[in-house]
């Protein structure tokens, strides 16, 4: 048994962070612990991803078994805090690198865990289809093994998988195009694969590729797969590529500084460090060489269209019976696989019995590509005399490839009973169109009769709301409206303005009233011109009329030493009303005062 | 100063619509026979037509078309006599019975039907204006006439409701402005304007499609189901001609 450990200082600083957890306030750590992948050649090496999750101290080795080296190469930890409570997770990549081929048992990482297994197969020799993994590709060795061809950092591939290259003008192969890309090294996909030739065609590829996590050459690899089909245009002998833009991170570290190196060949580590850089990159797969024939001009049939696969058509009909006058629909089922877009049949040409008319179509496929499916034509038919009638046999004609020549499919002639119209059975009424007077064109045509044609007519058809020249008139409405809107503020500024300026000469008038007043020692009058002013006043200021305002006002409205004063100077008019007023000359001088301080802000001393 | 102000903008609107309808009925005589564009020989009419649009004349040179085999035709100038007379019983019946005919899918026009079944764009047009005034007229009044408040409120809000009513109609027929029929058997749909490669599909006659631009000969198409590609400008029709019918 050996086990060896390069760099141990490194293994026992990363597992001293990844064994010591932290405190413990939740569930017991778990540990789980995978290989991938499961199987793989000499010279390769597997990854181990241990995850420990949950906190506390867990207690951890590292295996030893003979034959397998260990290397820890990566580890990320993560906390989450989830309602107060602590969850670490951390993850160690560890990379396993067997010394022998066969079949190891790795024990379990604890205890409880159970243990891996990991298959090496001898150097050179994929292992047999039965005991491969379904999600690992076999190892073939060689740069272009298995049509792989990765790009230059080994980052990604672009595989073409073709079932035949050998085809005929027209006909259309599915094939399937994966684009492989290492995990951690390829940062993005930009775009979709894209056909280099102009040769051929790519029809229906699909939107969504079928993505599936591969190990190739012991590295993981995500592999997208689109399936399309290929179509040849023209005769000859080409070569096709498909290419698929990429962005990939490019080690910037030489190889050379080896223990760094080792330590951060992980992708994970060199993103942390920051070794890498981004580059765009074209990843493009091998050429495939493609022999294109043209399809044989002998012995091609005149109703070819240029059907080129392998079908099989049938007919039915939707009712067995019917009355002469009356539609019935024909149906041709045309099923298999090939280029369904070159699936056309005029089905059946109208002639003494049957009126016939343009058949539609349609196509059901399970098939995302669409290679494989039927399609359905429908040709609406109309009887034309009674009697039992007989839809001849339809026929389609093909190329198929396999055989190399050209085919005609035929269907089962069908029969008809056709039951003489009511209008012409003599007894019956006649049809309501004709009952109700309706002129000819109606009766024989299904349409209903011209207009009289008057002379009112408009020059476009343009309706009248998009021409300019009408929009001409509510957009004149608008800017009258608005203009109206705009002098009616006028007008409403104006008309307040002068309002104030009556006020203010009116307030003007009333202190000088007072000043008279007091001078000549009239207390009345000098309380009634002052009461008279602060009402102006105030009525400006509550938007009331001045005769509104009382005492009672004063009173809930006004606050502090200004509501003191005014409730003072109207109860000194309310007393003077009822029982006479007398003021002393210190009294005028005092009210004077009162009242100027409380008009100062508008009309200033 | 808004008692004139409102007589003076009720008076121009007043005026200018009496001018238009009387012009439109003084103008008619005068206007020179019509070629109705895409006519073939055999289904023009006998007697000399006018220039300009008519329903009936639309409606007419329709079922003309629609006899003489031409659903394309026929679909396009029943649309036509559609956009003037969107309550007319016998285009919708015969728009109807032609597509049928050529099996083409039903048309699905609920928001046209429900906003332009009630009257033509022109009178809709007409009554747009009208609401502007009503509303504008009674958001203005109400404020000088504090009396009469709830009744102008009551006409300003009617009056908005006719203009929306207004702005619903053109917001539907905006689509139409950009449509046209296919004119031809079957139009081939390219992946790009060159008559070369094979088509990505084919446009059956009378469909109806939604035009854009125009590049070398080719228009660029969607049909109803988002398909799209170039198809030729001689296979297709607009349904709303830019232009104004000239003799």
């Amino acid at each position: 048994m050996r086990a060896r450990f390069p760099h141990r200082w490194a293994i026992s600083a990363i597992a001293a962070c990844v064994f010591a957890a932290g405190p413990s306030q939740a569930a017991a750590p778990s540990i789980d612990a995978t290989i991938e992948p499961a199987q793989i050649a000499l010279g390769d090496s597997a990854k181990l991803t241990i995850l420990t999750s949950g906190s506390g101290t867990i207690s951890l080795q590292l295996p030893m078994v003979a034959g397998l080296e260990f290397r820890v190469v990566g580890q990320s930890r993560q906390i989450q805090s989830v309602n107060g409570i602590t969850i670490e997770s951390t993850s160690t990549v560890i990379r396993v690198t067997p010394e022998t081929a066969g079949i190891f048992t790795i024990p379990g990482i604890t205890p409880r865990s159970p243990p891996l297994v990991l298959r090496v197969n001898p150097g050179g020799s994929s292992p047999s289809p039965n005991n491969s993994t379904p999600d690992v590709l076999p190892f073939i060795p060689g740069p272009n093994a298995k049509g792989l061809r990765m790009t230059p950092d080994g980052s990604a591939f672009v595989h073409l998988e073709i079932p035949k290259h050998e085809m005929y003008v027209g006909e259309t192969v599915p094939v399937e195009i994966q684009v492989g890309m290492r995990d951690g090294f390829v940062a993005s996909l930009n775009g979709l694969p894209k056909l280099n030739s102009s040769d051929f065609t790519l029809n229906n590829l699909s939107r969504q590729p079928e993505r599936a996590a591969k190990a190739i050459d012991g590295k993981p690899f995500t592999v997208y797969t689109w399936r399309s089909l290929l179509g040849a245009v023209k005769p000859g002998t080409f070569s096709l590529t498909f290419e698929t833009p990429l962005t990939v991170r490019i080690r910037t570290r030489p190889r050379q500084d080896s223990l760094l190196d080792d330590l951060l060949g992980d992708p994970f580590l060199q993103n942390i460090f920051g070794t890498t850089v981004q580059k765009d990159i074209t990843a493009a797969s091998p050429e495939a060489a493609m022999t294109v024939v043209p399809l044989p001009a002998q012995g091609r049939p005149a109703d070819f269209g240029g059907a080129v696969g392998s079908f099989k058509i049938s007919t039915d009909i939707s009712t067995a019976k019917t009355t002469a006058g009356d539609p019935l629909i024909l149906r041709m089922h045309v099923t298999g696989a090939g280029n369904f877009d070159r699936v056309d049949s005029r089905m059946l040409s109208g002639d003494g019995q049957w009126k016939t008319y343009e058949p539609k179509s349609s196509f059901n496929s399970p098939d995302p590509t669409g290679h494989r499916g039927e399609k359905i034509f429908e040709q609406p038919l109309i009887a034309a005399q009674p009697g039992t009638h007989t839809i001849p046999a339809l026929h389609f004609s093909y190329f198929d490839p396999s055989t190399r020549r050209y085919e005609t499919a035929h269907s089962a002639p069908l029969t008809v009973a056709v039951s003489p119209a009511a209008s012409s059975a003599g007894n019956e009424p006649p049809p309501a169109a004709a009952a109700a007077g309706a002129p000819a064109d109606e009766a024989h045509t299904g349409l209903r009769p011209d207009h009289a044609v008057a002379d009112a007519r408009v020059d476009s058809l343009i309706p009248l709301y998009f021409q300019p020249r009408f929009l001409a008139i509510p957009t004149a409405l608008g800017l009258l409206l608005c203009g109206a809107w705009a002098a009616s503020r006028r007008m409403e500024r104006n008309a307040q303005g002068e309002r104030e300026r009556v006020r203010l000469a009116l307030i003007r008038n009333l202190l000088e009233t007072m000043s008279l007043a007091a001078a000549r020692g009239d207390a009345a009058e000098f309380i009634n011109s002052a009461t008279s002013a602060l009402r102006q006043t105030l009525s400006a200021r509550w938007q009331i009329s001045p005769e509104q305002i009382t005492i009672h006002d004063i009173d809930a409205r006004l606050e502090g030493s200004e509501r003191e004063d005014i409730y003072q100077i109207f109860a000194l008019a309310d007393e003077a009303n009822y029982s006479g007023g007398d003021l002393q000359a210190a009294d005028f001088e005092r009210w004077t005062q009162i009242v100027r301080r409380q008009l100062a802000s508008e009309v200033p001393s | 100063m808004i008692r004139a102000a409102l007589c003076s903008a009720l008076l121009a609107t007043g005026a200018i619509l009496v001018s238009s309808i009387g012009a439109a009925q003084v103008r008619a005589p005068l206007l020179a026979p019509q070629t109705p564009p895409h006519a073939s020989p055999q289904v023009q009419p006998q007697r000399p037509l006018q220039p300009g649009y008519s329903a009936a004349a639309l409606y007419n040179l329709a079922n003309a078309y629609a006899k003489s085999g031409k659903p394309g035709f026929a679909v396009l100038n029943y649309e036509r006599a559609r956009l003037l007379e969107p309550n007319d019983p016998d285009i919708n019946a015969n728009l109807r019975h032609v597509r049928q005919s050529s099996g083409l899918p039903p048309q699905s026009r609920s928001r046209f039907d429900r906003l332009t079944g009630y009257a033509s764009p022109s009178v809709l047009a007409w009554i747009g204006v009208l609401g502007l005034l009503a509303a504008g007229v009674g958001a203005l009044a109400q404020r000088r006439y504090p009396r009469h408040r709830v009744k102008l409120i009551a006409g300003a809000v009617i009056g908005f409701f006719a203009l929306g009513i207004t702005i619903a109609s053109g917001v539907a027929l905006w689509p139409i402005m950009h449509e046209a029929v296919v004119v031809v058997h079957s139009a081939p749909v390219r992946v790009s304007p060159v008559p070369i490669g094979d088509a990505l599909f084919e446009l059956p006659e009378g469909t109806i499609v939604s035009a854009g631009v125009e590049h070398d000969g080719f228009v660029l198409v969607r049909t109803s189901a988002g398909r799209a590609g170039w198809v030729p400008d001689t296979n297709v029709a607009a349904i709303v001609p830019r232009t104004a019918a000239k003799p």
